[in-house]
């Protein structure tokens, strides 16, 4: 088959476009790719669903919704991104488009490339879904 | 022409000095921070002994201590 071939219809029909979860994963697949820093991100629609993880623990998806709703309440206007440093790791949140991602990278990378590949990351997202 | 000892000490607290001012950039960068940014672009940093931020970092230490 030629690469430019689509694929032959399984047995339930045509081939399904991957779902949003894992156009998710395809964009923390990525992003890992282009932080070698990166420890762990999760892609949250809105701020409490997490679509995706690349880190299968529960306890982790858990600790992310946490900090989500921490930062829902800071200050009187729309939250865009935060940059928290802590002796042992830094944690970037983006929201862009409906999604939010948070990134936790090893200590002293560089902020404002991280926030940027990020907030990319997350247009790709919002852009493959609206294409979808 | 400065007496030996002298040359000496001066050498010693020239060292002093600069193992202070790498000790005073090394505590200055691990301190820990949270800096929001809004979509009107104001862009804070919280207070480290404030309750938001005490909030933030108890939820971030989970995060990270989860993320090994």
């Amino acid at each position: 088959m030629s690469p430019d071939a689509k694929s032959p219809p399984g047995p339930g029909g045509p081939t399904r476009q991957p779902d949003l979860a894992g156009r998710a994963r395809v964009v923390l697949d990525m992003l890992s790719g282009l932080e070698p820093e990166l420890r762990a991100a999760a892609v949250l629609a809105g701020d409490r669903e997490v679509l995706a993880s690349t880190l299968d623990d529960d306890a982790w998806r858990q600790s992310v919704v946490d900090l989500a709703e921490s930062l829902e309440g800071i200050g009187d206007g729309d939250l865009d991104s935060s940059h928290i440093a802590t002796e042992e790791a830094e944690v970037f949140t983006v929201r862009e488009s409906g999604f939010s991602l948070v990134a936790v990278t090893e200590r002293f990378v560089l902020a404002s490339l991280t926030s940027f590949d990020i907030r990319m990351s997350l247009r790709d997202l919002a852009r493959e879904t609206h294409d979808a | 022409m400065l007496k030996p000892h002298r040359v000496v000490a001066r050498k010693f607290s020239s060292y002093a000095e600069e193992a202070s001012a790498f000790m005073r950039r090394r505590r200055h960068h691990r301190r820990p921070y949270v800096r929001i940014q809004f979509r009107s672009g104001e862009a804070v940093e919280l207070p480290p002994d404030g309750d938001e931020a005490s909030q933030i970092m108890a939820a971030v230490t989970g995060l990270i201590e989860h993320s090994r």
